[in-house]
């Protein structure tokens, strides 16, 4: 597989209307990806991830989501998604709620290739009056009441990772969450990596490769393409840009002014970059703790 | 000062909910400063576990998201979401630590919504993994600062199920544990038959301080315990995590 730029795999795989799954628990949020949407302004998109974080708030302001299927909307340890409240408050998202564990087993179910999954969660509260694909099915063993949740495979997952080979063998280690299951279970898969190695220091450590090449569709070199998130034993995270962000996002017109500047106003990721703050810069690439050789 | 007195009162009092060798699921925020402390005081063997899949974490700095840096860093494994609420569905988490924006007196939590689900006055994060942990944990405790307003007879939401309402509703939908305490900064409620009732008040409050506002009659225990303060080891700790900028680390 060659790889390709990004903004040319987000042209050929991420349609209007489709259903993506959004990668990164925190560790390895696929910003650079989000971002390109966002300038070549996808519509009509849902979105999938079990903890949406800025970035699902960044991809609402920017006009190209209708629907949300999440477990969590908000800025981590900070606040809430301001974004996604007022959308939600205006009507103009619509917004399909599950938690963490239950959407995490519908991307399971897409990704072994069965209809539903039983849990015992979803039982009781308010929740379950609010999603409308839930049934309640009896054990066939135990004549227990069990939940029953729908698979879910999406049309295109976003991911980013450390590295792959030239072949889209692609490896991720440090916080996995749900995004394994979520990018296996999604018909294709765009890969943002920080770095392209030899296939033979892959084959030297198989064992770190979750997405095999055959899965993955795309594949795309963007060096800090996590940032302001992480990427285990590259670079850490940037937890002052996540506080500017919900002073900035509070109002519409300073949201809009941030998208037009750090967005709009750049052609890729590496002009991004080159707009930050010197003291953001925690790259070039190291192999401190968590490197793996 | 107050504020100071009641902040520390509710971590280290939360604190001591978790015991050594037990497996804890923990929250963002109080839940993860409360598992800290245990850890660095009376729980060294305690094994934390957050919902981005860490396991046997042991985090140097308060984590802002379970997907922090300093969560995967010092781990004992990091597996992933499947791995950790697979545990917990099947019953091997002794106890999980939950705040939320609004508790009611069934210990049922909110954090989806204030005011009406289809017509928002606040709309907030949703549940992430707490409606999980409440509903699977072998029990769990809640955290919550003594904040009137989100103390109150009946969420606007049960993102979270508690006791749900007085009775065995719990049982009858198949779910084990359910809240075991409510610690606040002025005291320590338990549940009876279902309903939050004071049982313990930590210095400087007294028994009508720690139900200062409240708007239901709060049942207390008559033999409520008065607790002068906290092992002076586990203040120390306390104020050295405090003292740390929550993040990366």
């Amino acid at each position: 597989m060659a790889a390709t730029t990004l903004a040319q795999a987000v042209r050929d795989h991420v349609d209007d209307g489709a259903t993506v799954f959004v990668g990164g628990f925190g560790h390895c949020v696929p910003f650079a990806s989000g971002h390109e949407i966002i300038r070549q302004g996808k519509r009509n998109l849902t979105l999938t991830r079990t903890g949406a974080d800025i970035l699902i708030d960044q991809l609402i302001a920017g006009g190209c989501v209708a629907r949300l299927i999440v477990g969590y909307v908000g800025n981590p340890g900070i606040g809430l998604a301001h974004a996604f409240r007022r959308a939600l408050e205006a009507g103009s998202l619509t917004l399909e709620e599950w938690t963490n564990f239950t959407l995490t087993l519908r991307f399971h179910a897409g990704r072994i290739g069965v209809p539903f999954l039983p849990t015992r969660a979803l039982r009781a509260g308010d929740m379950p009056k609010h999603i409308a694909d839930l049934a309640t099915l009896t054990c066939p063993y135990t004549g227990a009441l069990l939940t029953a949740v729908p698979g879910l495979c999406p049309d295109v997952a976003l991911v980013h990772a450390q590295r792959a080979d030239e072949d889209g063998n692609v490896q991720l280690w440090g916080i996995d969450g749900d995004t394994c299951e979520g990018a296996l279970a999604s018909r294709r898969i765009i890969a943002t990596v920080e770095e392209i190695v030899p296939a033979e220091r892959v084959r030297r450590s198989p064992e770190l490769t979750v997405l095999p090449a055959h899965r993955v569709t795309a594949l795309c070199v963007v060096p800090g393409g996590a940032h302001p998130s992480y990427v285990h034993g590259y670079y850490t995270r940037d937890d002052a840009r996540f506080a500017e962000y919900d002073r900035l996002s509070r109002r519409p017109d300073d949201l809009d002014a941030f998208l037009a500047a750090h967005v709009h106003g750049v052609a890729d990721r590496e002009a991004y970059l080159g707009k930050l703050p010197i003291s953001d810069l925690s790259w070039p690439v190291h192999h401190g703790p968590g490197g793996r050789q | 000062m107050t504020a100071d007195i009641e902040s520390r009162n509710l971590a280290l009092a939360a604190s001591l909910e978790l015991s050594d060798d037990e497996t804890c699921f923990v929250g963002i925020g109080l839940p993860s400063l409360a598992a800290m402390l245990a850890k660095r005081t009376h729980a060294p063997r305690a094994h934390l576990i957050f919902e981005s899949g860490a396991i046997g974490a042991d985090p140097r700095v308060p984590p802002l998201s379970t997907g922090s840096p300093c969560i995967a860093e010092n781990a004992a494994m990091l597996g992933d979401c499947l791995d950790v609420f697979g545990e917990l569905q099947a019953g091997r988490i002794d106890l999980g630590l939950l705040s939320a924006a609004q508790v009611d007196r069934f210990g049922n939590l909110n954090s989806t919504v204030i005011g009406d689900y289809e017509a928002p006055r606040l709309r907030l994060v949703g549940s992430g993994g707490a409606h999980d942990i409440a509903s699977l944990a072998n029990r769990f405790v809640i955290l919550m600062p003594h904040e009137p307003r989100r103390l109150v007879p009946k969420v606007d939401f049960v993102t979270s199920p508690g006791h749900l309402l007085v009775g065995d509703e719990r049982a009858a939908a198949g779910l084990r544990g359910g809240p075991s305490a409510l610690i606040t900064g002025r005291g320590r409620f338990s549940f009876r038959c279902g309903e939050m009732a004071l049982v313990e008040v930590f210095a400087p409050f007294s028994v009508d301080e720690a139900l200062e506002g409240l708007t239901w009659p709060v049942p207390v225990d008559e033999a409520v315990m008065r607790r002068s303060g906290f092992a002076p080891a586990a203040i120390d700790a306390y104020a050295r995590l405090e003292r740390l900028p929550a993040g990366t680390g």
